[in-house]
Parts: C-alpha cells; structure tokens; sequence
C-alpha cells in the first residue's frame, strides 16, 4: 500500500476549514479561536521497505479501507475548539493522546469515540497511542500536531524567531521482530533492534533506486519532508521522534537556530549543525534560516544539500542499503 | 543537478575484480565540476588508506581507513593533532587547519578501484564542494573541493561515501578554522587559551571492521543497523590504559593557563563528557559562538556535535576528566573515558576505562 494514496483520499476525511486550500500546514492565522473537526480512522496493513520485506503496520488513517503512516499531521491554533472522531477499524483497544493535553481512553476494538480539547500552549505536540505503551506508537500510530500562537502565522511562540513556512519531520524506528509481535498481540520480549527508520513515514530511495523521485516512497522527494525555499524563505521545522532511538539531527547548507526543546523554549537562541532529537517522544523545534551557505566559494544562493541523521545507522535499511533510511534533501531555488 | 548520471548505480560496470560491485555511488559528471579559484590561499591534498590498524591495549589489530596526506610521506604526522601512525596512516586522519576567510582547496585522490569523499563537517560550501555523493559525486580519481570558512571553530572531515560505514572506520580528522588574530583565540573576538587539546571521542565496533568500502550497499544484511562497540577510543588513542600517558590525549598545563577543549561527539552514539569537578566554560558550539557562554561541569552531546570548552583550574591537582558512552536506545552506559588532569603538575594524562555492559572489564 502506498502513502499517497491515502492523501489522496483524506480531504473528505478532513473537512474542516483550516485545512481548505490544500496542504495541512496552510495556515492563516486568526484573531480569535475557532472550531476544528478531525477524523481518524485506526486501520492496518503491510508497507513494503526499501529491502523488499514487508512489514506489518497501524496507522491513524484517512478512511477506513486505507493505512496512512504517520497520521496526517495538521495546525491549529491557540484556544481553539479541537474535536478529533477516532474510529478504530481493529479488534485490538487503542487511544489517542497527546501528553499534558489529552486523553481518550481506551477505545475498544470495533468503536468510536470523540475527544474535545484546546490546546492552551503554542509548541509541537505528538499524538499517539497511548494505550499499552509504547508498543502502539512504535507500529506507528502516532502523528503530529502544531499549536500556534494566537494571532500569529509566522512564529513558534510568541517572541520567537520568525518563519515563512513550516514543516513537520517525524521520525520513527521499525523493528520487524516488535511489529510481528504486536501484530499477534504478544509483548517483544527481544531488545528493541530496529531495522528500518523513518522519517514522515518514509525512507530515502538515492537516485538509481527503485522509486527514486516517487514522492510515496522517495523521503528525498516527498513533498510534505524535502524542504524547497529559496534564499530567505526561512522554515520552521518540528522535529518529533516517536521511536526510540536518540537522534542526531544534521543539516547541510546552514545551520539551525533550536528554538525549543522537549516544549521548553530554550533561553538563548543557539546556531546548530546537529540538534539532539530524544528518544521516546523527544520534540525540538528549529528554524532552518535559508541564508546563501556562508562558506561557498564564489558565493552562490542555490544548490541542494542533504538532511541526514548523524546517528549512522538509521541511514541504512535491512543492516545496508546505505541512504535507504532517514535521510531527506534541501533545495535553495 | 538531474542530469543522467543519476540514472543508476554504479552496478558492477568500472569491472576490476577487486570488489566494484558497489551501488548508488555516483561517478564525477567532468560536465558539471566547476571551475576552481585560481589563487586558493590554502591546499591541502588527501590520499586514502585503507590497511591501516590500531593495535589496541588488549593486543588486538583493527582494521582502520582513512586519509593520508601526501606530503607527509604516508600520511604520518600531524603535528600533535592527528593521531598515532599506525600502519597505513595517521589515525585520526591530518588535521586541516586554516585561518577564517582563507579560499582553500582539498584535492582528494582516490587511486584504488573504490569511491570515498571528504566532507568538510560544519562548513556549507557550494554542494559541488560538499562531499555528499547523492547530491554531487563521489569520488574516483582527483576531486578538488573549494571552500571559504566564514566562521572560526572546531570542525572535523569525514567521508560521506557509504557513509555509515567509512566514518565508523576511522574516516575522520580535525578541522580548525582559526579567526583573523590566529591561533590562541576561539573565534574572532572571543575568549584567548593558551593551549589547546582536540577530544575526538569515538567508539568502534571491531565487528564492523571486516567490511569492504562497499559493503551493504546493494543490498544484504551486513549488519549496520546495529552498532556494539567494544572499544572506546580518544582521538584515536584507546583508552583502556594507553590513554594513562599518551600525550596526544593527555594535557599538561599550568596554573593560570587556559587550557582550550575541543571536544568533538566523533562517534555515533550519544555521549556525556564531565570535568572532573573543574568547571568549563562553554563558549561555542558546532563552531558558532554561544550568545552567552554558560559555566558547567559536564555536557551532554550526541553525533557530531561540537563544543570548544575553555578551562582554567585555580588548584593544583589532578583532576578525572569522565567521558560515558551510551546506547543509543536504552540510555545504558557501554564504556566511559577516564581522564586524570594534572594541572600545575607536569602532566595531564588520560584513562581511558572501559566498561561493556556495565561489568568492568
Ligand atoms: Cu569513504
Ligand atoms: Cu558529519
């Protein structure tokens, strides 16, 4: 099954006014708080990665008769109205819950059930499964939600660094093994060896590779994690992490200014080629400031540069297949 | 930028027997490489090793790649910045050290039927000059790679070919971009030191280094996911006790100096370095200067991150300077570096002690 067809399929899924005009991260901002009705359907399935295997997931889903990973992600706005339907599709007892903010409880195989919040603090948030953790949100029930400030379109909270666009990265880390022993409901019992890793879903397929430039498979080529912008065009990008491996987060090209960290507004603004992304529902957000690259000799302002974790081995997928993991590309137009 | 040439991997076309069987690496496109400066300030050429060893405290022989400097005849040397001479080259690779706003130029030669790059790790070149072989190229023949730092600090090079693999090998040196007044200060207006040392702290799974440069990369389980290291190393230098006296880990100094630490997270998993009761202060980080410097006795790094530590005892004595390694999913400490840091006493050495799993070796 492949991701897109899913987006294909979810704007019926997602009828609400913040999402019209496409992308789930257009954005206006408003003076004051509205209502936003979300939809999710807990569905299963098998997605083939990049070494042939087949592994066995669940997502937060569009519709019901499809498996989206991760769930789609989406913005609201502070002291919003926020009312998210899950419906679960399986036999097995999920939730949905984003930490500090809300909870659904178990829903049981075979029901719905609706939760009401409103976020209060601007910030990146995961939600996930919260329902015998952490095992629901490693097979990839989980996705993103942004929180912004109220009133405001172009910053993190209020003071921040501005930003001109904004996209979500979130990473994950897939052990085979874990995900055929949730399938059959037992509890791993092997040390969490993950084989396969993730980001927004998705790996690198390098050019000459099956997939290559195919935005359902290609996390070089996705639209929603290659990050395009031409000099000045600065991008907030929310970095969350629902496996669990600590992460090393590098761009090439310029460095990041880390705003945040796990939802604490970091004191001073520092310059950083590598952020620290944590495991188990680590959260950081960065500005990636789309200066000319400061040591290009003769000058230039456009050229592609890589994003790649620095963690090694979550570049690989199936123990090789070097740039097949969590890896994505940065294109100065 | 999407020319041909990335119309497939490499598949097994360059032929030659000795293991061209790579994939997804991606030859120089002549038609793309841009023209370079003719007056660069700076050159530095770059070889490759690929039969280097370590021979490490339990008597064993690792296998070690990395880069050789031409010039110096096999690549030994470094001036006290680069590592131990083993068989095949220095480890870590020779430091580049250049002086803020200098055009410089690194002309790689890869001689041996196989691909490898440099990445200036922390400088943003053009990406023809970025050493990432998906983007650009990698390299068979001569590359040259034209550079212009704009920041002073603490860099490093590594590999970007198969990358995974080649930087855990040992693909790796110090770069140091010195600010107009020269060496002795941090960056340009910053803090002075009167010495310096490079902390390069790295771990090396032995497992990993039977591969050959292309191993995985068509695919196949070669284990790379999973790192176990069983040696934990500093600036090449293995800590288990050869680090009690190397002097190229080891730091002698005297009162009233300050003493710059540039320390660099090498590895690939997280780390935590602590002082040894000395506090440091922290005045840069991934070579920019921090808005305000911050005082602490220990720092938590993780993947390449860099930070320039400066310390200034105020008593004699010495002084165990503690680097753990942890695993990268279960927090768990796999080895810790122990340093013992005279200061005003004539030396300053490192114990590197290791432990696997908790249990002391
Ligand atoms: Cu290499
Ligand atoms: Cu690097």
């Amino acid at each position: 099954m492949k991701r897109r067809d899913f987006l294909k399929a979810s704007s019926a899924g997602f009828a609400s006014t913040l999402l019209a005009g496409g992308g789930f991260l257009s954005w206006k901002s408003r003076a004051y708080a509205t209502n936003v009705a979300l939809t999710y359907y807990i569905t299963h399935g098998w997605i083939t990665q990049p070494d042939g295997v087949s592994v066995y997931f669940r997502g937060y889903s569009s519709s019901s008769n499809s498996l989206q990973v991760p769930g789609n992600s989406f913005v609201v706005q502070q002291g919003d109205t926020v009312t998210v339907t899950i419906h679960n599709r399986l036999t097995t007892t999920h939730s949905f819950k984003i930490d500090e903010i809300v909870d659904s409880g178990p829903i049981a195989g075979g029901s719905s059930t609706t939760v009401q919040f409103q976020p209060s603090t601007a910030g990146s948030y995961l939600f996930y499964d919260g329902h015998n953790e952490p095992y629901g949100r490693l097979v990839d029930l989980h996705g993103a939600m942004a929180v912004m400030p109220l009133g405001l379109d172009n910053r993190v909270y209020v003071g921040s660094p501005t930003f001109v666009q904004q996209k979500f990265w979130v990473f994950n880390q897939i052990d085979p093994v874990w995900h055929s022993n949730i399938r059959n409901r037992a509890i791993p019992s092997t040390p969490f060896t993950p084989r396969y890793f993730t980001i927004n879903g998705l790996s690198g397929r390098p050019p000459g590779a099956p997939g290559h430039v195919d935005p359902a498979i290609d996390a070089m080529h996705d639209h929603e994690t290659a990050v395009h912008g031409h000099v000045g065009d600065r991008t907030l990008l929310r970095m969350l992490n629902a496996g669990l491996a600590t992460h090393a987060v590098h761009t090439h090209g310029n460095h990041m200014e880390w705003l945040t960290s796990n939802g604490q507004i970091r004191p001073v603004v520092w310059l950083k080629d590598i952020v620290p992304l944590d495991g188990n529902k680590g959260v950081a957000d960065v500005i990636f400031p789309f200066e000319a690259p400061p040591d290009a000799w003769p000058p230039t302002s456009t050229g592609i540069y890589a994003m790649h974790l620095h963690d090694e081995m979550t570049q690989t997928a199936g123990g090789g297949l070097y740039m097949f993991g969590a890896l994505t590309d940065i294109y100065f137009e | 930028m999407n020319s041909s040439k990335h119309g497939g991997g490499m598949g097994g076309g360059m032929g030659g027997g000795g293991g061209m069987n790579a994939c997804y690496v991606y030859p120089i496109d002549p038609a793309q490489v841009p023209a370079l400066d003719p007056n660069p300030d700076m050159i530095f050429e770059r070889g490759i090793y690929m039969n280097g060893s370590m021979t490490m405290d339990d008597g064993r022989n690792v296998t070690i790649w990395g880069f050789t400097d031409p010039a110096e005849g096999g690549g030994m040397g470094g001036g006290g910045m680069g590592g131990g001479g083993g068989m095949g080259g220095a480890f870590p690779s020779p430091p580049m050290r250049v002086r803020q706003g200098q055009v410089v130029q690194t002309r790689l030669t890869v001689d041996m039927m196989m691909y490898h790059t440099i990445h200036h790790h922390g400088i943003e070149p053009e990406f023809r000059s970025d050493g990432v072989g998906h983007i650009s190229w990698d390299v068979n023949g001569t590359y040259t790679y034209q550079w212009r730092p704009a920041h002073a600090g603490t860099y490093f090079y590594h590999c970007h070919t198969n990358t995974v693999l080649h930087a855990e090998m040992g693909m790796y040196g110090a770069l140091i971009v010195d600010p107009p007044e020269g060496p002795g200060r941090a960056f340009e207006n910053g803090p002075s030191y009167d010495l310096e040392v490079i902390w390069a702290v790295d771990e090396i799974d032995s497992s990993w280094h039977t591969l050959s440069w292309d191993a995985g990369t068509c695919g196949g389980d070669v284990g790379l996911n999973i790192l176990n290291p069983d040696y934990f190393i500093i600036s090449g230098v293995d800590g288990n006790q050869s680090a009690l006296t190397d002097p190229r880990v080891a730091v002698t100094m005297n009162m009233g100096q300050r003493l710059l630490i540039r320390y660099i997270c090498a590895g690939y998993l997280p780390q935590q370095i602590r002082f040894g009761g000395l506090t440091a202060e922290v005045v840069a980080s991934d070579e920019r200067p921090l808005p305000q410097s911050f005082l602490t006795t220990q720092i938590n790094a993780v993947s390449a991150e860099r930070y320039d530590c400066i310390i200034q005892p105020t008593q004699a004595g010495i002084y165990t300077v503690e680097i753990d390694i942890r695993h990268w999913i279960t927090g768990q400490v796999l080895g810790t570096c122990t340093y013992a840091h005279y200061s005003h006493v004539k030396r300053l050495s490192c114990n590197l002690k290791r432990t696997i799993n908790g249990q002391s070796e």
